[in-house]
């Protein structure tokens, strides 16, 4: 790019009178703006290089088909700093990395994972890695993109009709005419000593280096429109509203029907949902029998509504626990203690411990961090647990108690019969007296 | 020998012709001298010789490590029709002509398997607890008959893929005929994948059972990463003593060695990805069955070893091979080599012996006696496998472009 044209010389086209002085204000003068010369083979243009680089030329370029090797040698081009560019910027990104994570897990946002540190470095390597390859990529492209000073829109060389041939069999020496060493004259002299087979002098129009007025106009619009979103944005951020937000997709999200406890004017009670008929039971829910699904039944004279429903109002003193198992658990007892032990100890054993002592690991972890709302478990071999009815046990698990929820949803009816058995003979390992040993091995007790 | 349409450079030597017979005499006695005196020292040790065989093993699995690098670089180079690696390939190809040897070698450890001595691999012999339900579960693959089945397996198919190629290689050097290279590179694709698993496997069998309780997928990975390093760094020293004894002195070039340290520089990088990615993962899941693993490895003296190894087979390196000038100049990427041969080594020692003696770094002559016995025997043998045979592909189509072939 000539930035001080040595020579002027007449737009083409005109006669150098008149009406040209309008055209050159409009078109600008064509100016040399350097020199082309092509060589017969790669040898010729690496000797030649090597004179116009000790000729002392500094604003000149190569062209090639092929790379050539030597050829930096020759043209005495340095070795380039991106290496180094791109060295910094990768310890830098991996120093970013680094800080970005120590600042947001250990000191903006702390969070326990597993236990781990809040800053560690095996969690981060990932993420500098990242960074370090994404700094190294983008120092690498633009570095080179900016010592290449790309991009670039136009070039001399390209007005010369010899240089189409670059990409196939032309070798090319061009030189610019901004460089001091310049002269139209003693250089093409130079270029023809070497061996060029062809010289060229490239004009350029000193107009013509701007941008069409449409386009650049155009730019304008669009960047001052492409400021609105943002301004908008910033606005938004500092004002209140009261309007509901923007719903530009809509997704089905309005439709016209009653949602989960909306309100209804159709209803007197201004319910949209609508309760069942007293007395409705879904079909297979009947659970009739209060023994099995119950595990009590209401003490007589407490009002009769129906055995094997819950009804409200009862109190503790109402109901009457069964003792016993009810016959369909009676009849696989075997299967079911197996079947108790391992549901026991996947839903129980968290909280009250394989053995029952209310010691499970929930509870110790609790303990340990001196939770102060933490409520121990109940052992399962205090007295006044020993001492309750099977049936209530079974009204334990499936309603909860105190802290304990209810494990009606998570247990089936049987499972919690099962569990109620499990329990039983837990406690009884627990509290066992040398009645319970068989009779053969009782005499090695001491 | 000669191609008559060869294009290589007069005037070097392309054989190990003039290499006087005793330096491969020399090598074997010295093989079998460290052997036996290892083996001694481990008889003496009255420890029924494990102290003896996990240095055996790690030793082992180095040497073996080398020539696998061999066979993948060999592959490789066929299967991406390189031109720049073909005055190094015969080197290559005579490295991983090696497999006989390094099957012969491998007789000690089947032997010990097989007689169900229990010294090497826990799930071996009588004292595997037999009521350990995962020991019953592997039990149908961890047998010593499966086990020697697979590993005949393994030396099969590394000792016809390596035969195949060398073989096809030395037959171009006299007929220069194009169609042999063709069938190299439609059979190397192939080989690949059947190198892949079987090296993924073995890596299995022979370092991962030592610990039948530990599983890592990436292992085989792992394993072949540190193998393609060592296999680099040791072509590198290779080409540089044969031209300090004034052979392929013109053949292979600063640029040659500028593209081997490159490779070496990236795969340096992949193993740490690789190690680092088997570890990161445990360390986070935090299991129990899986930290022991490293656990070991980070306590006692292990802990100093582990640290060597990430700097020392890592970070250092990295930086001492980043420079361009490190790969191009001689006496600096020798340096480099040599060093992580011994990193390498050490790499490998560590994934055997914590396995087997969790207490410590206890380096010893059973250690050195193992490494210049199954060292001596291995190289000999590689010298046995040259014999006369050119150490460049003389008849190869892309010599020219190899010897012609320059970074810039």
């Amino acid at each position: 790019m000539a930035d001080a044209p040595k020579t002027a010389a007449a737009p083409e086209g005109t006669d150098g009178q008149g009406t040209d002085r309008r055209l050159v204000a409009k078109h600008g003068r064509l100016v040399v703006a350097g020199l082309l010369a092509e060589f017969p083979s790669a040898e010729t243009l690496k000797a030649a290089a090597a004179r116009v680089r000790d000729e002392g030329f500094t604003r000149w370029d190569v062209h090639s088909p092929f790379p050539i090797h030597g050829i930096e040698q020759a043209m005495g081009i340095r070795p380039t700093p991106l290496p180094w560019l791109v060295l910094a910027a990768g310890i830098a990104g991996g120093v970013a990395a680094i800080a970005m994570q120590w600042w947001m897990n250990a000191v903006a946002y702390p969070l326990v994972i597993s236990g781990k540190p809040f800053f560690s470095l095996p969690a981060n390597i990932p993420v500098v890695f990242e960074l370090v390859v994404l700094f190294a990529a983008l120092a690498a492209f633009g570095g080179a993109m900016a010592l290449s000073r790309l991009p670039q829109f136009s070039h001399f060389v390209f007005r010369a009709s010899a240089f189409g041939r670059v990409t196939t069999d032309g070798f090319f020496i061009s030189i610019e005419a901004a460089d001091a060493k310049f002269d139209e004259s003693a250089t093409r002299e130079l270029m023809e000593s070497l061996g060029a087979r062809g010289v060229e002098i490239c004009r350029e129009s000193t107009g013509g280096r701007h941008l069409p007025k449409a386009l650049t106009w155009g730019l304008v619009v669009v960047g001052a429109l492409a400021l609105l979103p943002p301004l908008g944005i910033a606005a938004a951020r500092h004002r209140k509203s009261e309007k509901p937000r923007l719903h530009p997709i809509q997704d089905m999200d309005f439709q016209p029907k009653y949602k989960a406890q909306a309100h209804s004017a159709l209803f007197p009670d201004g319910r949209a949902m609508r309760p069942p008929v007293p007395g409705t039971i879904a079909v297979g829910n009947l659970n009739a029998d209060a023994h099995y699904y119950l595990g009590y039944r209401l003490k007589q004279g407490t009002g009769d509504r129906g055995q094997g429903t819950e009804a409200k109002g009862q109190t503790e003193d109402d109901r009457e626990y069964f003792t016993t198992f009810p016959p369909q658990v009676e009849a696989k007892m075997r299967e079911l203690m197996d079947r108790g032990q391992g549901r026991f100890n996947i839903y129980c054993a968290p909280c009250h411990g394989l053995v029952g002592e209310g010691d499970g690991m929930t509870s110790v972890r609790a303990l340990e961090r001196r939770d102060p709302e933490w409520q121990v478990p109940t052992s399962l071999h205090k007295p006044a647990v020993r001492g309750q009815p099977v049936g209530r046990l079974f009204n334990t698990i499936t309603h909860g108690l105190g802290k304990m929820p209810s494990y009606a949803a998570q247990i089936p009816v049987e499972d919690r019969w099962a569990i109620v058995l499990y329990v039983r003979a837990l406690e009884r390992s627990q509290n066992a007296g040398s009645e319970d040993v068989p009779e053969d091995i009782r005499p090695q007790l001491r | 020998m000669q191609a008559s349409a060869s294009s290589h450079p007069a005037g070097e030597r392309t054989t190990l012709e003039g290499l006087p017979p005793r330096v491969a005499l020399v090598l074997a006695a010295m093989g079998l001298g460290g052997l036996a005196v290892g083996f001694g020292l481990g008889l003496a040790q009255g420890d029924a010789l494990r102290s003896f065989f996990r240095s055996y093993l790690a030793n082992y699995c180095y040497f073996l490590s080398i020539s696998l690098g061999a066979l993948f670089f060999v592959t490789l180079g066929h299967a991406t029709r390189a031109g720049w690696s073909v005055t190094t390939r015969r080197l290559a190809e005579l490295v991983a002509a090696n497999v006989p040897c390094l099957a012969i070698l491998f007789l000690p450890i089947l032997v010990t398997v097989l007689s169900g001595s229990g010294s090497l691999y826990s799930w071996n012999g009588s004292s595997a607890g037999s009521e350990d339900l995962l020991r019953h579960k592997t039990a149908y693959y961890l047998n010593p008959g499966f086990f020697a089945v697979r590993a005949v397996f393994y030396f099969a198919v590394w000792g016809w893929m390596a035969r195949f190629f060398l073989l096809r290689s030395t037959e171009q050097d006299a007929s220069a005929d194009p169609a042999l290279t063709q069938r190299m590179e439609r059979f190397s694709p192939a080989a690949l994948v059947l190198f892949a698993f079987t090296v993924t496997f073995a890596s299995f069998d022979w370092l991962m059972s030592l610990e039948p309780a530990w599983f890592s997928t990436i292992f085989g990975v792992y394993y072949f990463s540190g193998a393609t390093v060592g296999f680099l760094a040791a072509i590198i020293l290779l080409a540089m003593l044969l031209q300090a004894t004034g052979r392929l002195t013109s053949s292979i070039t600063v640029e040659h060695y500028h593209d081997l340290a490159k490779l070496l520089f990236a795969l340096v990088v992949f193993w740490g990805y690789i190690a680092f990615s088997q570890y990161m993962l445990i360390w986070y899941a935090n299991i129990p069955e899986e930290t022991s693993w490293y656990l070991v490895r980070q306590s006692g003296s292990w802990k100093w070893v582990s640290v060597v190894l990430l700097f020392g087979h890592l970070l250092i390196p990295f930086f001492g091979l980043l420079p361009r000038e490190a790969k191009r100049r001689k006496a600096i990427l020798g340096f480099w080599a040599g060093w992580l041969l011994v990193a390498h080594w050490l790499d490998l020692y560590w994934l055997v012996v914590p396995s087997l003696e969790a207490a410590g770094l206890r380096l010893g002559l059973i250690d050195a006696g193992c490494l210049v016995g199954i060292g001596g025997v291995y190289f000999a043998g590689v010298l046995w496998t040259a014999g006369t045979r050119p150490l460049v592909p003389l008849g190869d189509p892309r010599l020219e472009e190899s010897l012609a072939f320059e970074n810039s």
